[in-house]
């Protein structure tokens, strides 16, 4: 019994330590800047959307014992698990550029000189966790470390109290000419930061490398709905810290430095210590766990040998694929596009095709071949569905509007 | 499976394929029958290789297909091979005894040996 509570335990802490990556972090800092309070509902929201999707996909491989992708194509056929699978290789490949361009970025606050130099470092360290390091590493060693990210706690209270001005961002956001657009691109880029099909695949994938059955369910539940619950907490706090720092002095969080200002003003060095050392371990973190998302996508949907587990040359076509899309996604890194602005790029762009990677897999969720009395409720289907399509008509709204006005991060 | 159990497309296509030894070879792209004496269309063969998925995609791009790769990746497993059919589909034979899937012990031999920590022995 202590093992199981341990078990469900970590499952909780690591699920908080692993909430924030490059997309969240940039998101919230920007909202915060920018917006004050008024974004704190996109998170809100957007982690709604996050524990029910977890919740699914870790049900879906516990009952059904299925991988994700091969159930999409088995029950869409081949031709229409293309269009998920390609939504997924756009969106993950900007993401990995960008969660290797924050990791790099972290390593330059510790060691100085420009992050580029240490991009292909990253690289090859994202690329050796990939290669050889066990599931349960990958898993829990990067969260553990996140969950400095809980520091950004401590900054608002060395801040001190918002002003009551401040707080009343929350319901109503203030709005300078021309801001609208800005706030709802803030929103869209939140939402997709946040509801992250990457995490669906890499949950369900991680379900099935730990042999999860019925029994794990409740470990599931746990780690779903208080792990991310409470993670969420850590993006709201960066939110706040950014619309009490950095608002008032106008800085807009453009680049990965000017977010860790905020805590450098709260706590000083020991403050921009924190910041690093929370970016470096969660950007680490989702880097290596997006590129096992995609290499598990293509591998079960194409029913190939697949695993962290196991050694590359036992899974070979599945280490090799992970291997050219951790290269594909090197390069775009290389094409000069700041972080910030990838991140910003792979999160409006997530939450566009939010309906494409999710809605088969919310079809899959109802099949009781599958799922037996463990399908999902129908006010599951109904929140999952509202968020995603919110998210896609303010995502069709604003990014139009952004790229007329040249703007965007 | 018992004589009478009828069978839709759905039940082969796109199921995985699994040897026995657990291994995972591949996915059902498609499927060959046989006109056979007295009328009967018996199911043949399942197909595996690009050409066969490129075809279910669109027919030029099986064309495209054809014409770059010429079948060479193209593989076929008899239906004599099955042992049972449900989401996975279970072989008679192990992994080593089967063309699908070789390409996991290629890459293996061929490139993945030569790259540290690889496993290959």
């Amino acid at each position: 019994m202590s093992t199981r509570w341990l078990q469900v335990g970590l499952g909780v802490i690591t699920a908080i330590g692993s909430f924030v990556e490059v997309g969240s972090v940039t998101t919230a800092a920007q909202a915060g800047a920018t917006f004050g309070f008024g974004l704190i509902w996109a998170v809100v929201l957007g982690t709604c959307a996050l524990v029910l999707l977890l919740d699914m996909s870790g049900r879906f491989a516990a009952v059904s014992k299925r991988t994700y992708a091969g159930a999409i194509r088995e029950r869409f056929g081949f031709k229409f698990y293309l269009l998920p699978l390609s939504a997924a290789l756009v969106t993950n490949c900007l993401l990995l550029a960008a969660e290797m361009g924050g990791t790099s970025i972290a390593v330059s606050l510790f060691l100085g000189s420009e992050w580029r130099r240490w991009y292909p470092i990253v690289a090859l360290l994202v690329w050796l966790a990939f290669w050889r390091a066990p599931f349960k590493l990958i898993e829990n060693g990067p969260a553990l470390l996140g969950l400095l990210a809980l520091s950004f706690w401590v900054g608002i209270f060395k801040i001190g109290v918002p002003s009551p001005g401040l707080v009343s961002t929350m319901w109503h956001p203030h709005f300078q000419q021309g801001t609208v657009s800005e706030y709802l691109y803030i929103a869209v880029a939140t939402l997709g930061a946040t509801v992250s099909p990457y995490l669906v695949v890499f949950y369900s994938g991680g379900a099935r490398e730990e042999k999860w059955s019925r029994r794990s369910l409740g470990i599931n539940r746990a780690s779903a709905v208080l792990g991310n619950g409470f993670g969420s907490l850590t993006a709201i706090a960066l939110v706040i810290l950014s619309a009490m720092v950095l608002k008032p002095l106008n800085i807009g969080a453009n680049t990965l430095n000017e977010v860790g200002l905020s805590m450098a003003r709260a706590m000083g060095p020991v403050g921009s210590f924190m910041f690093a050392a929370a970016l470096f371990a969660t950007c680490f973190g989702a880097a290596v766990e997006v590129l096992l998302a995609m290499s598990y996508n293509i591998a079960q949907g194409f029913g190939w040998e697949w695993g962290e587990e196991k050694q590359p040359a036992e899974a070979a076509r599945f280490n090799t694929v992970g291997t050219l899309f951790l290269m594909a996604a090197f390069i775009v890194g290389l094409l000069g596009v700041d972080p910030v602005q990838l991140t910003l790029y792979a999160t409006t762009f997530t939450a566009l095709v939010l309906p494409i990677s999710l809605f088969p897999f919310l079809i899959v969720m109802n099949d009781r071949e599958y799922l037996g009395e463990q399908a999902n409720r129908p006010w599951m289907n109904v929140a999952s569905v509202v968020v995603l399509l919110i998210a896609f008509v303010i995502a069709v709204v604003s990014i139009p509007l952004m790229v007329l006005s040249g703007g965007g991060g | 499976m018992s004589e009478s159990e009828m069978l839709s497309m759905r039940d082969l296509m796109d199921n995985q394929l699994e040897t026995a030894d657990g291994r995972m070879i591949g996915r059902v792209a498609d499927v060959e029958a046989e006109w056979r004496d007295g009328g009967e269309l018996v199911l043949a063969n399942l197909v595996t290789g690009p050409q066969a998925l490129a075809g279910r995609v669109a027919h030029w791009l099986e064309v495209v297909m054809r014409f770059v790769f010429r079948g060479r990746f193209e593989r076929t497993i008899p239906t004599s091979e099955i042992e049972g059919i449900g989401p996975t589909i279970k072989l008679r034979g192990r992994a080593e005894e089967y063309l699908v899937g070789q390409s996991d012990r290629w890459i293996a031999r061929h490139i993945l040996r030569y790259i540290p920590w690889s496993g290959y022995w």
